[in-house]
């Protein structure tokens, strides 16, 4: 389901890989970006260039990922058109997501990060 | 509607294609979202008494407003969300759930729910366009 690609030497962009992140996938994103974490990604952009939307289950999926990364990495997200900007504001994600426009900007504020 | 989660995304997606141009652009998200919250909440947690029993809907136009009803299968008990929706403001930001009932109320223009007939029927409301 997901599309991962890695940039810089520590640096995985992922994309959900899917238009709807719903409860019918949400389990699969969470569970896949879990294993890409387990393999030793650290620092991750989740770029939702291509998914258009996303419900309460695809919101807790990345939570849990957030959670999953802890202090060991960063996890910042971009891409996000405007529905899904008005989901992290209505459910304050957006407090505890960093969120930058695109795939390069992320990258850009993750290598000034370190 | 099938009760299965597959059955959800499509379900949507047919119901905003009926509003396309009827509904304000911002309204056609806050639609998709309440009616994807309720569907998967009703797959998920309704008990029906037989494992066939459908998810049933309706979507209408009452004076200025759209209102889609969705009848909880047979055999489950009644739900009033109203009832059960924590505010969001309230939920814990690294909470993985819980957020799916405050979403509805949040964002649709109207919620009702009682019983009609032998069923129970939950009501969203969202203003069309003017």
């Amino acid at each position: 389901m997901i599309h991962s690609k890695l940039h810089d030497p520590d640096i995985m962009v992922v994309r959900p890989g899917v238009d709807r992140l719903t409860a019918v996938n949400a389990k699969a994103f969470k569970e896949e970006v879990a294993a890409l974490i387990d393999a030793g990604a650290s620092r991750l952009v989740i770029d939702f260039k291509d998914t258009g939307f996303l419900d309460s289950s695809g919101l807790g999926a990345l939570t849990g990922v957030l959670k999953k990364i802890g202090h060991r990495g960063d996890l910042v997200v971009c891409g996000l058109n405007p529905d899904v900007s008005q989901l992290f504001r209505i459910c304050r994600m957006d407090r505890v997501f960093s969120v930058y426009a695109d795939e390069a900007d992320a990258i850009q504020a993750l290598k000034e990060k370190s | 509607m099938a009760n299965r989660l597959e059955e959800v995304d499509p379900t949507v997606l047919l119901l905003k294609q009926r509003l396309e141009g009827l509904l304000p652009d911002e309204a056609q998200f806050r639609f998709d979202l309440c009616v994807t919250e309720a569907l998967t909440n009703l797959v998920l947690h309704a008990k029906p008494s037989k494992d066939e029993a459908t998810i049933d809907g309706q979507l209408t136009m009452r004076g200025d407003e759209f209102v889609i009803e969705l009848f909880d299968p047979e055999g489950a008990q009644p739900f009033d969300l109203r009832d059960n929706a924590r505010s969001l403001s309230d939920i814990d930001a690294m909470a993985e759930g819980g957020r799916g009932l405050g979403l509805i109320l949040e964002c649709a223009d109207r919620v009702n729910y009682g019983s009609v007939g032998r069923r129970n029927r939950l009501e969203l409301a969202f203003k069309a366009q003017s």
